[in-house]
């Protein structure tokens, strides 16, 4: 199998990260605390808990080069941690922002990062010196509703979206004094990003009828994938005036979040609590290849059944036997890691063209690692 | 009839198992507050389409979900007058101690007999299936009860009308 380490961390885990030497993890445990634990000797040991936000924290990214924990909360507020010493201390980040924070991720140079809110806008911060803090610029009036996730283009000026409207857009996010204008040396095929004013719309991508989530960008930048609600994932190459896009629809429930291991492959996670892979063939067609995990049939002897049965039973002096068997069998097969939805999916290691490990947590509160070395069908680009 | 049963139960089962993908949403109108998006109806977006599920005119399901909560809607059979009167008392009975269930609702929807009100906390805390296991469980079980309290209330009454009689025999 595919899975390396199974940990449970707490009854329920929001998001999380990981310290770019993989040795620490940051997440939240459905409350307003970061904890951040690092691997002592094959045991977890927590070592910091992050206390600022008052709400539950619903965004953390945690920077490979410069080492800071960025944190989004639902009570509008994000911070960005620096450690000095042994202490990890909060930088004020100003959002101005009127609704929950409900997603965060650092650009690939680490000198913005990107928040999507539920006041249907993105905020772009960066870092002000002369004052330290971080301010940021707002694209507003171009979603219906919330942003639900962000996403960074390898170049670091584009920026991908979702939201529960429907639909994905891409933005350019130029900042004068924190971009450097590089239009010299790029070439023709990424002209998008020479669209230098910041909030400009490169595309809007109307394709699914429900609420869309979880969109990455390929590592060449060149395709871009989200999921929508509908039980289906979206495809699109050559993003730009006239782009490119595929539907792939698979049977099972819907996804909450992508990850490209490859330029051809992308791992997506969801409410089936099994991660499934999904394959680009030669001539660039996206379809379903498999789940990662096995998937085995679990009997869920009906527990919450039988204690409204001993409830009934109680007034009416008989005791009734809580399992029915329509329960047994019609019970819907399992992924034995993961047993609740799975909410998010992390590389694990440098970004680079090829990804072997993976990490992925959910409401079950387990933070499972997951390497793709022994799937010989998959590890083909 | 057992047939019928069988079939409405799976498919209210399956709907379930589509509709109960709920994640935790907090509110777009009001900041820093989270509210079950089924219940306020506030952003038309939010909501996904309702589903009524019919076994026959007078046993239906009203499943209505939302990014964050699913409103699950039942209309019980009620056959005679009495069966009305039961169904009424009891299943009031169980909705005043909505508390002791945490997925009842404590007022049916307008049209139905009782309601249950799932939102992304109990989806946390407890596991999926077993809710819908739960809530088909609890459809099978009300028909049993209100038949089995019908026969007790025209057994008692019997029982009363004889003893009562005797007396002028």
């Amino acid at each position: 199998m595919a899975v390396i380490s199974v940990h449970q961390f707490a009854q329920c885990i929001t998001c999380h990260a990981w310290s770019p030497d993989r040795s620490m993890v940051a997440f939240c445990p459905n409350n307003n605390e970061v904890h951040i634990y690092r691997l002592v000797e094959d045991k977890w040991e927590k070592v910091h808990v992050l206390q600022k936000h008052d709400q539950l924290i619903s965004g953390i990214d945690w920077s490979a080069r410069s080492n800071k924990i960025v944190t989004a909360s639902h009570d509008r507020n994000s911070y960005v941690w620096n450690l000095e010493g042994s202490e990890w201390v909060p930088t004020l980040v100003i959002l101005r922002l009127n609704r929950a924070a409900l997603c965060v991720q650092w650009s690939p140079k680490e000198n913005k990062f990107a928040v999507g809110s539920g006041a249907k806008t993105v905020c772009i911060c960066y870092y002000e010196q002369e004052n330290n803090w971080w301010v940021s610029k707002l694209i507003r009036k171009r979603h219906d509703s919330s942003v639900t996730s962000v996403s960074w283009h390898p170049d670091n000026n584009l920026l991908a979206t979702t939201s529960t409207d429907g639909k994905c857009r891409v933005f350019s996010t130029f900042i004068k004094g924190v971009d450097a204008k590089n239009d010299n040396k790029k070439d023709s095929k990424k002209s998008t990003s020479s669209d230098l004013k910041f909030g400009e719309l490169i595309v809007q991508l109307d394709l699914s009828s429900s609420w869309t989530f979880g969109v990455k960008w390929s590592p060449s930048g060149n395709t871009l994938a989200y999921v929508g609600h509908n039980s289906m994932i979206y495809f699109v190459d050559d993003v730009g005036p006239s782009p490119l896009a595929q539907n792939v629809v698979f049977r099972d429930l819907p996804l909450r979040d992508v990850l490209f291991v490859s330029e051809k492959r992308v791992i997506g996670v969801g409410f089936d609590c099994n991660p499934m892979v999904f394959a680009a063939d030669e001539r660039g067609v996206w379809g379903f290849v498999r789940y990662l995990a096995e998937r085995k049939t679990v009997s869920s002897g009906s527990r919450y059944g039988s204690q409204f049965s001993e409830a009934f039973g109680k007034f009416y002096g008989q005791s009734k036997p809580g399992v029915g068997n329509d329960a047994v069998e019609t019970s819907k097969t399992r992924g034995v890691v993961h047993e609740n939805c799975i909410n998010s999916i992390i590389r694990l290691g440098e970004r680079g063209i090829l990804t072997r490990r993976f990490s992925t947590s959910g409401l079950d509160g387990r933070i499972v690692v997951w390497d793709l070395e022994n799937e010989q069908d998959l590890l083909e680009l | 009839m057992g047939s019928t049963l069988r079939l409405y139960l799976t498919c209210i089962r399956n709907t379930l198992h589509a509709a109960m993908c709920l994640q935790n949403f907090p509110c777009q109108e009001v900041e820093r507050h989270n509210k079950p998006e089924v219940e306020l109806k506030s952003s038309p977006e939010l909501l996904l389409n309702p589903v009524v599920i019919c076994r026959n005119e007078a046993e239906k399901c009203l499943i209505e979900t939302s990014i964050n909560s699913l409103r699950i809607s039942l209309k019980v059979k009620q056959a005679d007058e009495l069966e009305n009167i039961l169904t009424k008392k009891f299943l009031r009975f169980l909705s005043m101690r909505a508390e002791a269930f945490q997925v009842l609702r404590r007022k049916p929807v307008q049209g139905y007999d009782i309601s249950f009100l799932i939102t992304n906390y109990h989806c946390e805390e407890m596991q999926k299936q077993k809710l819908i296991d739960f809530i088909v469980q609890f459809m099978e079980d009300i028909d049993k009860e209100i038949s089995e309290l019908k026969m007790s209330v025209n057994t008692r009454g019997r029982l009363v009308a004889t003893e009562f009689l005797k007396q002028f025999i």
